[in-house]
């Protein structure tokens, strides 16, 4: 008898199936990976660069066995060694096209990152070039297209947008706390050990395969995808023999234009889900002794988009069920040592609990080249344990100046407030969160 | 009254026949009597771009010119045939050249035979697309007709 998932697969491609003819229309899906039929290049070089500046006050643990050391949420990443700095934030450069000029339903699509962030340098470490997709899209049937290799997974609309139309600077704390994924050998619970990331954050992407197509009638325009993939991150094998499901469907009202920026009213749901392989250890560090165990990993949201001429809105609630991150402990940079000399502070993970979240966004375009943005985000992690749930509010107002089409520049402050809402607030974790700073961050993204 | 003597009409006659014939022997399209600009525009270039380029460039003529006052026919041949396959992006705006403007457009039927080659079979073309022999023999009927070459 097929299970739940496998009856969801079936009526998304069945409802799929049953719409209308399909169109090379452009959203997401079709954009990151398919070319208009007999208009491509064999092969179309492009990227982008994005130079950025971020501050914070650089305020101090307040409390807890790490006082006095660095908060990890004042300092910028990827190194968390300073409140405030330069970075090249991400500086990517691909091809894509179709290969045989004459044969429009195949197309591929390769990208690399080259900046300095969680995909090249995870937890600090060492950098490196990364592959970030690497896909071939065959279009040869009416009721699904299909896309094989490392690409963008179906899902949230912050993680499946083309990142270098992304009108703010950092993704919400929803979308950064359950979606954008680190992955960890271990549960963080062994004293001494940093449980640093074994391998880039996911970047909403994954290898595998996925059926999906677009259908258009009337000006609405909709699209599903189901999706099967390692659930591992970028560029890597698998751990583990259980395959991650994406789905995921959207609906569209089209009023005008083309590409990344076209204006339209778009409804959307998506499901993940998947295994995550951890250890949970028995002693003072990870050891052949520690059971290493599969625990599942559910995320699903509902959202919308609009933009229309000068106004644009977005809004989406997100679930997360299993494996959630929970920050550090007492805040501090994964590997400090405790002011007492007893343990190591560590990225950590709930396996068994919840969170969930959810940001609204507006967009109000002055002028031609000028869009001020405001964001207001949610984010409630491990809600399944009083004492561990934590709550997560930030303001952003940004604006974005438009040199033009292919270049902006983007500044943000973020207004930040976080708190452990079952806990007094004389309790440790409200003395910690309280010292959490707004930060500023400045941008500029040049796409070539 | 006074009578028409019959060498007036005979004269009359052939003024009217002369005219016809005129007309009829002018550069262009029997679909577009009243063009007064006749242009051919080549399309034989490999980048995508220059779909989109030669397709604007005759919009551009029939707006400035107006549908009736202007013939134009675009050829295809070599890599540019791709904007007559019949799966190309761009076949709704090839549908509304041919719907407004009654533009014309020529695949080359040497560079089809190649495509088929290299394809392993026949690719299908765009319905509005007329078989020529060869597109740059067409290119150059064109010019003996009076029309003017255009390879944007």
């Amino acid at each position: 008898m097929p299970n739940t998932k496998t009856r969801l697969a079936v009526l998304i491609a069945a409802a799929g199936m049953a719409a209308t003819a399909p169109v090379q229309a452009a959203n997401w899906l079709i954009l990151q990976g398919t070319e208009p039929a007999g208009a491509a290049e064999r092969a179309r070089l492009w990227g982008f660069i994005q130079p950025e500046f971020q501050y914070t006050e650089g305020t101090e643990l307040e409390a807890g066995p790490f006082s006095g050391q660095d908060a990890i949420f004042n300092t910028i990443g990827p190194d968390r060694d300073a409140s405030s700095q330069f970075n090249i934030r991400r500086a990517r450069i691909g091809v894509r096209g179709q290969g045989f000029p004459l044969d429009s339903k195949t197309n591929y699509f390769f990208l690399v990152e080259a900046g300095n962030n969680g995909i090249t340098k995870p937890g600090g470490g060492l950098g490196s070039l990364k592959l970030t997709d690497a896909s071939v899209t065959f279009n040869h049937f009416d009721a699904a297209r299909v896309r094989v290799g490392q690409f963008k997974t179906p899902g949230a609309e912050e993680g499946l947008k083309a990142i270098h139309v992304f009108d703010y600077v950092n993704f919400t704390s929803v979308t950064d706390g359950v979606l954008l994924e680190r992955y960890i050998d271990a549960d963080g619970s062994a004293p001494n050990d940093p449980n640093g990331p074994n391998g880039p954050v996911g970047a909403f992407r994954d290898i595998g395969v996925q059926l999906f197509q677009t259908f258009k009638r009337d000006g609405w325009e909709h699209s599903y995808a189901v999706m099967v993939g390692n659930g591992n991150g970028l560029a890597r094998s698998d751990n583990n023999n259980e395959k991650d499901i994406y789905l995921y469907l959207s609906t569209e009202k089209i009023f005008g234009g083309k590409g990344a920026r076209r204006q339209g009213w778009k409804g959307f749901v998506w499901y993940q889900q998947g295994d995550r392989t951890l250890t949970l250890a028995q002693g003072t560090d990870s050891t052949a002794d520690d059971v290493e165990d599969d625990f599942e990993r559910k995320r699903w949201g509902v959202g919308t988009t609009y933009l229309n001429g000068k106004y644009r809105a977005a809004a989406e609630y997100i679930v997360a069920d299993g494996m959630i991150r929970n920050g550090t402990d007492g805040g501090a940079i994964p590997g400090a040592l405790s002011n007492a000399g007893t343990s190591r502070a560590s990225l950590n993970v709930l396996p068994e609990d919840e969170a969930d979240g959810w940001y609204l966004d507006f967009g109000y375009k002055i002028r031609p080249d000028i869009e001020l943005d405001i964001r207001y985000d949610r984010f409630n992690r491990a809600t399944d344990t009083d004492a561990a749930e934590r709550r997560f509010d930030t303001l952003t107002l940004g604006a974005q100046y438009f040199f033009n089409k292919k270049t902006r520049f983007i500044f943000n402050y973020e207004f930040r407030e976080a708190e452990a809402p079952n806990l007094p607030n004389s309790a440790v974790p409200n003395q910690i969160l309280d010292g959490m700073d707004d930060r500023i961050s400045a941008q500029i993204l040049a796409i070539f | 009254m006074i009578s028409q003597r019959p060498w007036q009409l005979r004269f009359w006659a052939a003024l009217l026949i002369g005219l016809i014939c005129t007309g009829a022997l002018a550069a262009g399209n029997p679909d577009k009597p009243f063009a007064e600009k006749h242009v051919v525009l080549q399309i034989s270039d490999p980048d995508p771009f220059k779909q989109t380029l030669v397709l604007n460039v005759a919009a551009n003529l029939v707006k400035h010119y107006g549908p009736d006052k202007v013939d134009i026919e675009i050829v295809a041949f070599g890599p540019g045939l791709r904007l007559l396959l019949e799966e190309n992006a761009n076949a709704g705006r090839i549908d509304n050249l041919v719907d407004s403007a009654s533009v014309r457009f020529s695949a080359c039927e040497n560079t089809l035979s190649k495509f088929t080659q290299n394809l392993g079979r026949e690719p299908e073309l765009n319905a509005h697309a007329t078989h020529v022999s060869a597109g740059v023999v067409r290119i150059l009927d064109l010019i003996d007709e009076g029309y003017t070459l255009i390879k944007p």
